[in-house]
């Protein structure tokens, strides 16, 4: 066999190991698409109706006209964004910190902020529930999102940190030169010209958010204000094999927006992941 | 403003180095201070109080609190203990070595495949990584879905089509842990397949040339160039995913709840019922601690292997 006809033999392999891998990958969600089209009655019968016969949306017009699911949703994206704000107000000028000065304990420091990624939410949530609950921050927006900008914060500050190495420094000179303060220089120069690198942070940062659970779970306790991720796994621990099927369109809407941001921002989301790994 | 007559004659400069405004701003500590005291306040307190409260008898009922070390000995005196470093062993290790042998795999196969200039490569990878923004919560749920034994379980409902006996995904002690391994495999080895992607790109091609020239075969090329080449990759990955699903709570406790009985209950749901369900706060510290502790072990072991720079880097 010649070397060319080998390399397409290979070819044909790599096809038919490709499909059977995005197969394993697909099949999960494709399955909770059919569930959450299947009237009840179609729930029952299976994989033989993975294709519904009487696909219908009623599943998705109950759970989308409950206002309690809204107001879920509505708290799932108010967290995710105010803690993307929130992180990338903290994160910025730190980031700056690191890349535009040279300082002795700049790498130091660095490593000990990534090392804060290592801990575990619950590690802190631990003592910090108690905390919350004698300055009365339990059950409250704020004492929530201040938790997500913290564990947020070390990922933020490295992904800036490299942003902000991108960009040239000689504007930031000529602004200097012309007698703008060092904060002027950031806020007006430094920033408007970080913004893509701002953006992708912060829907990254909100996909993040948006998938936390422990936090609102453990800080959060009136109905009215759990955020989606909350929300579902309450639903899941009161439903039964009879509501499967409105269970899963509640499920596939509180992960729809993530894939959607994800997509959107593809080859950002991967250029950044790829950028620490080759560093690393 | 007074000018002064340094700030007249070094210009801008000066007048930033002896103005309190001009110091602040040119000390990099002033824009270091909101990060430090955020993650002062929400991550080096609490963990420093984590270690004290493990010392005391601390309770969230409420209650006097004194300091004793009966909430170690208690913890050291549980015969369920082990068992939980087990399972949480079982399950990280499936995990971690599940998620880096199936992400290598997808990384050489797209590499494989782009090189040929195969279609649908890109639609792989976007696949695969799709997995990896699904909440924990969602993720659990999902795969309760397709394993469940209720006529709506997809994997048992194909095997009852075939004729086969139905599995008891969840039931079974034995198989739950497999079945929540490959629930956490299916979401986390996106990230191993990116960042091996990314150092297989960062491989020099010539020295795959060379190999080719020296007449070695394509294990050969793969067993003693790529290997060799992805180990800092490797080893990088290992710390974050291993770190990554000792601290997996949600998509166990939506798959499973850690059952049956404590089957597929590792040390972070442990954790979390010990102070959340038990109100023992010191003994959830206990653990607290021991979590940091194993992450921190494991940490500094990779780190351990890691190469030495050579001296031209």
């Amino acid at each position: 066999m010649t070397s060319d006809a080998r390399e397409r033999l290979w070819d044909t392999a790599t096809y038919l190991i490709a499909i059977v891998i995005a197969a394993f990958f697909l099949v999960p969600l494709l399955w909770l698409l059919s569930l959450s089209l299947r009237t009840r009655q179609e729930v029952y019968l299976g994989a033989a109706r993975f294709i519904p016969k009487h696909p219908t949306l009623a599943n998705f017009e109950q759970i989308l006209s409950d206002p309690a699911f809204i107001t879920y949703l509505w708290n799932g994206l108010k967290l995710s964004a105010l803690g993307g704000i929130g992180c990338l107000l903290v994160a910025a000028p730190a980031a700056y910190a690191f890349s535009r000065f040279h300082f002795n304990s700049r790498s130091s420091l660095m490593m000990s902020i990534l090392a804060f990624q290592m801990v575990s939410p619950l590690v802190i949530l631990v003592p910090l529930y108690r905390y919350m609950s004698t300055l009365g921050l339990l059950d409250g927006h704020f004492g929530v999102t201040m938790v997500y900008i913290a564990v947020s914060l070390p990922m933020a500050v490295w992904l800036l940190k490299s942003s902000i190495d991108g960009i040239p420094k000689s504007l930031e000179e000529a602004a200097e030169i012309d007698g703008c303060s060092r904060f002027g220089i950031f806020w007006r120069i430094t920033l408007p010209l970080v913004a893509p690198g701002l953006a992708s942070a912060f829907i990254l940062i909100m996909i993040l958010n948006w998938s936390q659970f422990l936090v609102p779970f453990l800080l959060l306790s009136t109905d009215s204000k759990l955020p989606i991720s909350v929300a579902i796994f309450t639903f899941a621990g009161t439903s039964n094999a009879s509501s499967t099927q409105v269970l899963a369109a509640a499920c596939l809407v509180a992960v729809v927006p993530a894939i959607v941001a994800f997509l959107l921002l593809q080859r950002m989301i991967v250029g950044a992941l790829t950028a620490g790994a080759v560093k690393g | 403003m007074t000018m002064t007559g340094a700030a007249v004659a070094g210009g801008r400069g000066d007048i930033a180095r002896t103005s309190l405004r001009g110091r602040i701003e040119n000390h990099p500590f002033s824009w270091l201070l909101p990060v430090a005291l955020l993650l002062g306040v929400f991550y080096l307190y609490p963990i420093i109080d984590v270690f004290r409260l493990a010392f005391t008898n601390a309770s969230l009922r409420g209650g006097e609190e004194h300091y004793t070390a009966d909430s170690i000995h208690a913890l050291i005196a549980n015969p369920i203990l082990l068992d939980i470093l087990w399972t949480t062993f079982v399950f990280t290790a499936g995990s971690v070595i599940g998620q880096q042998l199936f992400g290598l795999g997808i990384a050489v196969l797209v590499m494989r495949g782009e090189r040929r200039r195969l279609y649908g490569m890109t639609a792989l990878r976007t696949i695969v990584l799709i997995a990896w923004v699904i909440p924990g919560i969602a993720n659990g749920l999902i795969w309760q879905m397709l394993f469940s034994e209720a006529p709506f379980g997809a994997i048992n409902s194909v095997l009852r089509m075939m004729h086969v006996q139905p599995v008891a995904w969840l039931s079974d002690p034995n198989i739950a842990m497999l079945s929540s391994i490959i629930s956490n495999v299916w979401r986390g080895t996106a990230f191993s397949m990116i960042v091996f992607y990314a150092a297989l790109k960062a491989i020099d091609t010539t020295l795959y040339e060379a190999a080719s020239v020296d007449g070695a075969n394509g294990w050969q090329r793969f067993r003693f160039i790529t290997l060799p080449q992805m180990r800092p990759a490797i080893l990088v990955n290992s710390i974050l995913i291993t770190i990554a699903t000792l601290n997996t709570f949600d998509a166990i406790i939506s798959l499973t709840g850690g059952g049956p009985g404590r089957a597929t209950e590792v040390l972070s749901l442990y954790t979390f019922n010990t102070v959340f369900r038990n109100l023992d706060l010191a003994g959830g510290s206990v653990l607290s601690v021991l979590m940091l502790i194993i992450s921190l072990l494991l940490a500094v072991g990779y780190a351990s292997m890691m190469p030495r720079r050579e001296p031209n880097e």
